[in-house]
């Protein structure tokens, strides 16, 4: 279930849907569920099965490789604790919008209301003042994340008993909602016409396995992490599985409550959809808003059963983030799981500050585009290599296949060994292409992109060396 | 608006592919429980 909750986040409520759309509708499915299948489902397994194998944290289990491996484990705790300084924040923009749908205090100009209440200066160079409202929703979520968290796992099971059934409820109840408003059939037929002719498109393919890994939480020590909190006797596969299709599931769906609603406002106002703000934080709090304005009744309930749903499903996602790092710091050094949680939320909410002043956004931007499209998939790469090349891979084959009835065959080696890292690496190439070909940040001086951009990947990869060098107390792994 | 046929084959797939396989795999964890 804490999988499941890590896994679906606020990337399904605004990323997948907008994903889909952009490349080929309905027609996209295909190499999605493709990718789900061929990489996300492996890969799962593949953490699963280090973690269940190793008991313990990613540093852990890459040290259980072999001592001079423990570095690899670091990165993947560090990237997700490094997301989460930003993801947080965008809980935070949640938080005040919820606050706001009592009273739909955006009216009629969602957009300007947006750019206000980030006191966006509209460069990231013109620091400007902290954003109040911004700075208050994050002291509130970061305070959560410390008392789910600091007393261990037992607790992070009772509130995603909690924190994964309500959004999925409050997820259907606006999709019932959305599909019954007039002109939601315009945005369902956007959303889910096929364009076959998009499936040659290797870009296409490529978003397809890019959603898979990044909605599934994979490549972040999460995974590993939890799984080593398993039963002996746990079903790895089967778990696998069922946090995959859950996840692609809230996805799916979450995809009939926007554009229902999309295609309502589009009706209603008597525009095209092309002419609405679809990706990321315009979607979420531009179009949607606007959307909720338009309601003919209970405007306000359904804003904010929208934004609940949004910080319900992105909590489990946030203090996943941190888990890793704190557990690992615990693990290793025998810090109380409470003082380690403390630390490193101090740390989380100072680091978020950057991104709750009038630059945040342009900043959340640039170091999110280089941790998703170069961080994560290096250290998924990483992880094939380390396991499926370094070391006995049937081995953690054996391992998952002793506690299920779906067994792993040859099949689950060759996708772990050659078909996910060719992917990956042509994921990265095409990254790398496209980022030299039509640099993303024109109007941003190239200083700004590496400091913020590169430079948090190249602290997290020498910070896992200086944590790997730092003696540790707990005994010798064998 | 009525939805298209194509658009109404990819929901069909859709759901029965993720629902129906979810609802399998649930089935299985609990039937491996008893």
């Amino acid at each position: 279930m804490a999988a499941v909750g890590s896994a679906v986040g606020l990337g399904n409520v605004w990323r997948f849907p907008y994903v889909c759309y952009d490349n080929g509708g309905g027609a996209f499915l295909i190499p999605f569920f493709v990718a789900i299948f061929t990489a996300g489902i492996p890969l799962l397994i593949l953490e699963f099965s280090i973690g269940h194998w190793a008991r313990g944290t990613p540093p852990h289990a890459f040290r259980k490789k072999g001592k001079k491996w423990e570095w690899a484990g670091w990165i993947t705790v560090l990237m997700p604790f490094i997301i989460a300084t930003y993801y947080v924040v965008v809980m935070a923009w949640c938080f005040s919008y919820m606050v706001y749908s009592l009273d739909l205090r955006w009216g009629s100009q969602a957009g300007g209301f947006f750019t206000n209440f980030l006191g966006d200066t509209g460069s990231p160079l013109i620091i400007g003042g902290v954003s109040m409202p911004i700075l208050l929703g994050l002291l509130a979520v970061w305070i959560c994340i410390f008392l789910i968290l600091y007393k261990g796992v037992k607790r992070i099971g009772k509130i995603v008993a909690l924190t994964v059934p309500i959004p999925t409820i409050l997820l259907i109840i606006l999709t019932i909602r959305g599909l019954t408003l007039p002109g939601a059939m315009e945005g369902i037929s956007y959303y889910l016409t096929p364009d076959f002719s998009r499936l040659g498109d290797v870009n296409v393919w490529l978003a397809a396995y890019a959603q898979v890994f990044f909605s599934f939480s994979l490549a972040q020590g999460i995974m590993i992490t939890y799984s080593s909190f398993l039963k002996k006797k746990s079903d790895i596969t089967n778990n696998a599985f069922i946090v995959a299709l859950a996840d692609a599931g809230t996805a799916f769906l979450a995809g009939f409550a926007v554009f229902s609603v999309v295609g309502y406002l589009t009706v209603s106002q008597g525009i095209g959809i092309g002419e609405l703000a679809m990706a990321g934080p315009g979607l979420t709090f531009i179009t949607y808003p606007t959307a909720i304005s338009f309601l003919p009744f209970a405007a306000a309930i359904f804003g904010m059963f929208f934004f609940i749903a949004l910080l319900t499903f992105g909590i489990d996602s946030a203090f996943s983030m941190i888990e890793p790092i704190s557990a690992s710091a615990n693990e290793k050094w025998r810090i109380s799981k409470a003082r380690a949680t403390g630390i490193m939320c101090i740390l989380g909410f100072l680091f978020s500050l950057i991104f709750t002043t009038g630059a945040g956004v342009h900043l959340l931007e640039i170091v999110d585009h280089f941790i998703t499209n170069f961080g994560l998939v290096t250290i998924g790469l990483l992880e094939c290599i380390i396991f499926g090349w370094m070391f006995r891979l049937s081995k953690l084959r054996e391992h998952a296949n002793e506690t299920s009835d779906i067994m792993l065959g040859r099949w689950w080696d060759i996708l772990i060994k050659f078909v996910i890292p060719a992917i990956l690496i042509i994921l990265l190439i095409m990254a790398i292409i496209n980022n030299v070909t039509n640099n993303p940040y024109p109007s941003y001086p190239g200083w700004l992109v590496v400091l913020f951009g590169i430079g948090p990947l190249l602290i997290i990869i020498g910070l896992s060396f200086i944590l790997m060098k730092i003696k540790g107390k707990e005994a010798e792994v064998t | 608006m009525s939805l298209p046929l194509s658009a109404i084959v990819m929901l069909i797939f859709g759901a029965v592919v993720l629902y129906g396989g979810l609802a399998y795999f649930v089935y299985r964890a609990f039937k491996g429980k008893k």
